[in-house]
C-alpha cells in the first residue's frame, strides 16, 4: 500500500498504450455480453476490472485472446495491440500472437491444466509452439520459472492432481511467464483459493511485475483485492463501463452508486469493520437489458421523487464523462450533481 | 440434420400443458414431441403400430397360407413384397408379424423398465451394502454377452411362447437400463426434496417411487424406449436363428426361412429385405426418439443454430 | 493401483457368476437335457462308451448326488477344461471343437472391433470439435442410421449387394473349399478375403456406437478449461483437439466398452450364421439347435471370459491413459 501512495498517479498512465479496447462489442446469440466497452492498459500497469459475475469481464479476457466460445463473437469495435488492430488478424497470425504476446491465467485453477499430461510437458507446448527450442532446453527453463513462482522444480514431473490448488494455480502462472509477455490477463485467478493464498499469489505477481516489466489486466469481482493491488480500477456493469479511476480515488471517492454498493459489499482491509450492505437485487437479462440507466432498476437513488431526472434515468443511457484527471463515471447523478 | 426446433429450450420439469377438449398430455410428452428428432421417431413408430393394428385388412391372405404354385415370386402388384419359396404372401407376413414383434418388444419393455428403475433407484438411495450388491449384478449382466446367454437359455427351454420369451428378455436385458438409471438416481439423491422427504421420516418405498422416480421420468422414458429397441433387436434375432417361439409369424421367423432355404444365394433379396427393413424402421423409429430425449435433457449436443 | 485390485476382483466374481449361471440353468429349465443329448447318439456308441451318461449327468444335472456336491464337481472339470464330449461332433471333446471355432471369431471381432473403435472415435472427435460442419452433419448421421440397422440386416444386405451383386466379396464360409487350414499363405490369403464381408458389417454396426460416445463426451471436453488455456497459448488447432480435448475425451467411453464389446459378441453369432462363417458364433447356434449342450455351454463361458478379458485389456489401458487412475 505505501508504494502506491508514494507513486504520482501521474507517471503511472503516461506510459504509452499497450493495449486499447474500442468501443468493443461481444454478442453470444441475441444476447450483449460486452457493449461498446473503450479501455486502455498502459505499458506495466495493473488495470483492475471489476463487476458482478455474467457483467462481461471475462468476455473481455476472452475476446482479446479470440478464444470465444460459439456463438459468441465479436460483432463491433478494435481491439488495438500496440498500434495495431487484432480483429480481424488470420487465424495463424492470431495464434502466434496469444501467449507470445498476452497470455492468461484461468479463473479455476483446478480445471485450467491438461489432467494427463505432466506439468513440464505443459510449459513445453507452449514454448515450442512459439519458439525453435528443443525438448530439454524448454524443460530447463520450465524449472527456472517454476522457482520463480517458488516451487519445487522436481514438480516438473508431476501430474496436476499431485499439486495443490495453490501450486497449481503457481504454476500457471509460471506458464504464463514461459514467453514473457507484454501483458498478462488475471482472469479470477484466486477466486477458488483461501484468503491467505490469494494475497500470496498477488504479492507475487507484483514481486514478478517488477522484474519482467509486463502490465497486467486483473479480472476480479473482489473490489478489496483490486484495490489494494491494481493501478487503476475500471467497474463494469452489464456490458458496459461505468467508472474508472485510480485505484485509491476510486476506493475513497466512488462516484457511481454501483461502484459504491461493490465496495461496501467487501470488507475493508484495514480500519474498523462496518456492516456489509451490498447491492439488492440481481443483474438484468443481457438478451433484453433495462432502457436507460442498466443499473436503474437496482440504483437506490433512482426514484420518482425527482421526475425529470427519473425520466433520465429510465430513458436515456449515461455516457461516461471525466469528473477528475483520470476518473470517469456514467451516471445521471454525477452529470446533475447531485450525487 | 442440422436445424432443430428451436421451442425445445423448455425446461425439463414443465408443467403438464391443458390442450383443448380437457385432455391432459403430460408435460415431458410434449417435450418430447417438440424435439425434431423425437417427433420424427415417434411418427415412425406411430405407423408401424397403425400398420400392425390394421393388418387384418390389408392382408391379401392368411399370412402362413401356403401355394406352391405362387412361390419366389418378386414383388407384384398382388404379391407386394412378394413371395415365400412356400408362396405365403411376404406382406401379409410382415403386417402381421408387426404385431407379435411389437407386443412382445414393448411388454418385455415394460418389464424390464419395471425391474431397472425398481432395482436401480432403490440401489443408488439406498446405498451401502444393497447397492453395491445391486451394482455388482448389473455390470456382471453387462460382461456376460447377452445374445449368447439368450441363445443359450432358448436352447434349454423347449417351450417359448411369447410370455416365456418376454421374461426371458426382460431378466436378462434389464441391467442395460439399471446402470443409467441408478447413476441417475445417484445425482437426485442428495437434492433438498429428497433430503427433505428422508428428514420427515418417510419410508424408503415412498421416497423412491414418490420423490426420485417421478423426478427421473425422461430418463426412465428413455431407459424404455432403450429396451424396447434392444428387445426388439434380440427377439427378432433369436428367431433369425431359429430359437424364438417358432410356431407363430413374426419378422425373426420370416428371416430364419429366408436365410435356411439360402433364398438371398439364389437371388431373391424380397424375403429378407421385407421383413429386415419393417425391423430396421422400427428401430430407427426408436432410436431417433431416444437422441431427441437426450438432446432435451442435454442441450448441449444439439447443433447449435448460426447466430445472426 | 488400488482401483486395478478391485477391478481384477470384479472379474474373478464375475467369471464366477457367469460359470453358475451356466451351473444352474439346464437344472432349472424344465425338461431333462441329458436325455434330449443321448438322443443324438446311436445306443452302440452310448454302450461303447459306459461313463458318457454320468458324465452328462455331472455338466447337466439328474445324478443322486446333492447339488452341493454336483457344482464342486462341475468347477473342478471347469477349471480343467473338461466340459465333456460334444454330441454333434461325437466323440470329439468340446474343447478341440471350441479351440478350432474360436479363432476365427475372435480374429474377426478383434480386428472389426479396433477398426470401429478407432474409426468411430476419430469422427466423434472431429464432429464435436467442428460441430455443425461436415463431418458432424453427414458423416455421424450415416453411422448412426447404420448402427441401428440390425446387424443381421446390415449382414444380409452386405451380402446381397456387396458379394451377390458387386462380387466384391466372397459370401460364404472362412476360406475357400478345397484349401486346407494351416499356417500357409493360401489359407491365409483365402481365409483373409473370407473376412473382409464380415468385418466390414462388424465395422458398420459398431462405428456409430463409438461415434455417439465420443461425440458427447468430447462436447462436454471442449468447454474445459484447460482446453481454452491450451487456445489462449497459441497451440496449433489440431494440437488443441487432438492431445487436449479428445486425449480428456477418450476417457470416459473406455468405461463404455463393456457392454458395446458383449455386444459385439452377440452381433457376431448373427453375422456368423449369415455368412455361414465356422466361429464360435455359429457354432453355438448349431450347437443349441442340435441339443448339444456341453458345447454350448463351453461356448457361453468362452464368450464370457473373452468379454472380460477384452475389458482387463482396456483397464490396462484406462491406467496407462489417466495419471489419476494410477495414484488413485
Amino acid at each position: 500500500m505505501t508504494a502506491l501512495m508514494e507513486a504520482p498517479i501521474d507517471t503511472r498512465t503516461s506510459a504509452p498504450a499497450l493495449l486499447e479496447l474500442r468501443g468493443l462489442t461481444v454478442d453470444y446469440g441475441g444476447a450483449r455480453a460486452v457493449d461498446g466497452v473503450d479501455l486502455t492498459i498502459h505499458e506495466g500497469e495493473i488495470l483492475g476490472l471489476a463487476g458482478e459475475s455474467g457483467c462481461g469481464k471475462t468476455t473481455i479476457a476472452n475476446a482479446v485472446m479470440q478464444i470465444l466460445r460459439p456463438p459468441g463473437r465479436i460483432s463491433g469495435g478494435s481491439i488495438v495491440f500496440r498500434g495495431e488492430d487484432l480483429v480481424g488478424k488470420s487465424d495463424e497470425d492470431m495464434r502466434r500472437f496469444r501467449w507470445r504476446n498476452v497470455s492468461m491465467v484461468f479463473q479455476s485453477a483446478m480445471n485450467a491444466l491438461n489432467p494427463v499430461m505432466r506439468v513440464g510437458d505443459q510449459f513445453v507446448d507452449a514454448m515450442r509452439a512459439h519458439e525453435r527450442i528443443d525438448k530439454k532446453g524448454a524443460l530447463a527453463q520450465a524449472e527456472q520459472l517454476l522457482e520463480l513462482v517458488g516451487i519445487d522444480p522436481a514438480r516438473i514431473r508431476a501430474y496436476p492432481h499431485q499439486l495443490s490448488g495453490g501450486m497449481r494455480q503457481r504454476v500457471i502462472i509460471a506458464i504464463a511467464l514461459s514467453l514473457n509477455p507484454e501483458l498478462i490477463v488475471l482472469d479470477e485467478p484466486t477466486t477458488a483459493l483461501d484468503v491467505v493464498v490469494q494475497r500470496e499469489i498477488m504479492q507475487q505477481v507484483e514481486a514478478l511485475k517488477q522484474d519482467f516489466g509486463f502490465a497486467v489486466l486483473f479480472i476480479t469481482h473482489d473490489v478489496s483485492l483490486l484495490l489494494e493491488f491494481a493501478d487503476r480500477i475500471a467497474v463494469m456493469y452489464a456490458g458496459e463501463v461505468v467508472e474508472s479511476a485510480p485505484a485509491q480515488k476510486l476506493g475513497t471517492d466512488a462516484q457511481h452508486p454501483y461502484t459504491q454498493g461493490l465496495l461496501q459489499s467487501f470488507p475493508p482491509l484495514t480500519g474498523p469493520l462496518e456492516r456489509l450492505t451490498g447491492i439488492p437485487g440481481s443483474p438484468p437479462d443481457l438478451r433484453n437489458p433495462p432502457a436507460g440507466c442498466r443499473f436503474h432498476p437496482r440504483c437506490p437513488h433512482c426514484t420518482r421523487d425527482n421526475a425529470t431526472l427519473y425520466l433520465r434515468q429510465t430513458a436515456e443511457r449515461p455516457v461516461l464523462h471525466e469528473v477528475a484527471p483520470g476518473h470517469s463515471v456514467a451516471c445521471h447523478l454525477v452529470e446533475e450533481g447531485t450525487a | 440434420m442440422s436445424q432443430f426446433d428451436p421451442t425445445i429450450d423448455l425446461p425439463l420439469a414443465a408443467p403438464p400443458a391443458r390442450v383443448r377438449g380437457r385432455v391432459r398430455v403430460p408435460g415431458w410428452l410434449l417435450l418430447i414431441w417438440r424435439n425434431r428428432k423425437s417427433r420424427v421417431g415417434m411418427v415412425m413408430v406411430a405407423s408401424m403400430v397403425m400398420f400392425a393394428l390394421i393388418a387384418p385388412l390389408i392382408s391379401v391372405a392368411h399370412p402362413n397360407e401356403f401355394n406352391l404354385l405362387a412361390a419366389r415370386q418378386a414383388p407384384s402388384w398382388h404379391h407386394l413384397f412378394g413371395t415365400t419359396d412356400q408362396g405365403s404372401d411376404i406382406f401379409s407376413q410382415v403386417a402381421f408379424g408387426a404385431r407379435r414383434s411389437l407386443l412382445l418388444g414393448f411388454a418385455a419393455a415394460l418389464l424390464a423398465t419395471g425391474l431397472a428403475a425398481t432395482l436401480g433407484v432403490t440401489a443408488a438411495y439406498s446405498g451401502g451394502f444393497a447397492d453395491d450388491v445391486i451394482n455388482f449384478f448389473i455390470n456382471v449382466f453387462l460382461v456376460i454377452p447377452a445374445i449368447p446367454l439368450l441363445v443359450v437359455i432358448s436352447g434349454f427351454m423347449k417351450e417359448r411362447g411369447t410370455w416365456t420369451m418376454v421374461i426371458v428378455l426382460a431378466a436378462v436385458l434389464w441391467a442395460f437400463e439399471a446402470r443409467i438409471l441408478r447413476g441417475q438416481a445417484l445425482s437426485l439423491k442428495n437434492r433438498d426434496f429428497v433430503l427433505a422427504a428422508k428428514s420427515s421420516g418417510e419410508s424408503t418405498r415412498r421416497i423412491v417411487f414418490a420423490e426420485l422416480m417421478p423426478n427421473m421420468i425422461s430418463r426412465i422414458a428413455a431407459g424404455f424406449v432403450l429396451v424396447f429397441y434392444i428387445a426388439l433387436l434380440v427377439d427378432a434375432g433369436l428367431e433369425f436363428l431359429g430359437l424364438g417361439d417358432m410356431t407363430g409369424t413374426s419378422w425373426g421367423i420370416t428371416l430364419y426361412w429366408a436365410q435356411v432355404n439360402s433364398t438371398v444365394l439364389q437371388g431373391e433379396w424380397w424375403p429378407f429385405f421385407f421383413p429386415g427393413a419393417a425391423l430396421a424402421f422400427t428401430v430407427l423409429g426408436l432410436v431417433l426418439m431416444l437422441a431427441g430425449i437426450d438432446e432435451i435433457s442435454n442441450p448441449r449436443l444439439r447443433t447449435e443454430r448460426e447466430s445472426t | 493401483m488400488r482401483w486395478f485390485a478391485r477391478r481384477l476382483g470384479f472379474y474373478v466374481f464375475a467369471i464366477w457368476v457367469a460359470l453358475t449361471i451356466n451351473f444352474l440353468l439346464p437344472r432349472l429349465m424344465p425338461g431333462d437335457p441329458v436325455s434330449g443329448l443321448l438322443a443324438h447318439l446311436t445306443p452302440a456308441q452310448i454302450q461303447a462308451n459306459p461313463g458318457i451318461v454320468h458324465e452328462f449327468e455331472t455338466l447337466l444335472g439328474g445324478t443322486h448326488n446333492s447339488i452341493w456336491h454336483d457344482y464342486v464337481t462341475y468347477l473342478g472339470r471347469i477349471a480343467h477344461f473338461d466340459f465333456g464330449l460334444s454330441t454333434s461332433n461325437y466323440p470329439t471333446p468340446v474343447s478341440e471343437v471350441v479351440g478350432r471355432t474360436l479363432p476365427y471369431s475372435m480374429f474377426l471381432v478383434g480386428v472389426a472391433f479396433i477398426l470401429a473403435f478407432v474409426l468411430g472415435t476419430a469422427i466423434g472427435m472431429v464432429a464435436a470439435w467442428r460441430r455443425g460442419r461436415a463431418v458432424d452433419n453427414v458423416v455421424v448421421p450415416v453411422f448412426m442410421a447404420l448402427s441401428a440397422l440390425p446387424a443381421f440386416f446390415t449382414a444380409l444386405l452386405g451380402l446381397y449387394f456387396l458379394g451377390l451383386k458387386a462380387h466384391w466379396f466372397p459370401i460364404q464360409h472362412a476360406y475357400d473349399s478345397g484349401v486346407t487350414p494351416g499356417f500357409n499363405w493360401t489359407f491365409l490369403s483365402s481365409a483373409f478375403r473370407h473376412s473382409q464381408l464380415p468385418i466390414l458389417v462388424i465395422i458398420a454396426a459398431f462405428t456409430g456406437g463409438w461415434v455417439l460416445n465420443m461425440r458427447t463426451v468430447m462436447i462436454n471436453t471442449i468447454g474445459e478449461d484447460y482446453v481454452l488455456m491450451a487456445q489462449a497459448k497459441g497451440l496449433p488447432d489440431r494440437r488443441v483437439m487432438t492431445r487436449y480435448a479428445a486425449r480428456n475425451a477418450i476417457l470416459p467411453p473406455l468405461n463404455g466398452f463393456a457392454p458395446l464389446f458383449a455386444s459385439a459378441i452377440g452381433g457376431l453369432v448373427f453375422i456368423e450364421f449369415v455368412f455361414s462363417y465356422p466361429g464360435a458364433g455359429l457354432t453355438l447356434q448349431q450347437a443349441v439347435l442340435g441339443n448339444d449342450y456341453p458345447l454350448a455351454q463351453a461356448l457361453l463361458v468362452v464368450l464370457s471370459i473373452c468379454v472380460i478379458l477384452a475389458n482387463l485389456l482396456m483397464d490396462i489401458l484406462n491406467l496407462v491413459l489417466d495419471p489419476r487412475l494410477r495414484s488413485a
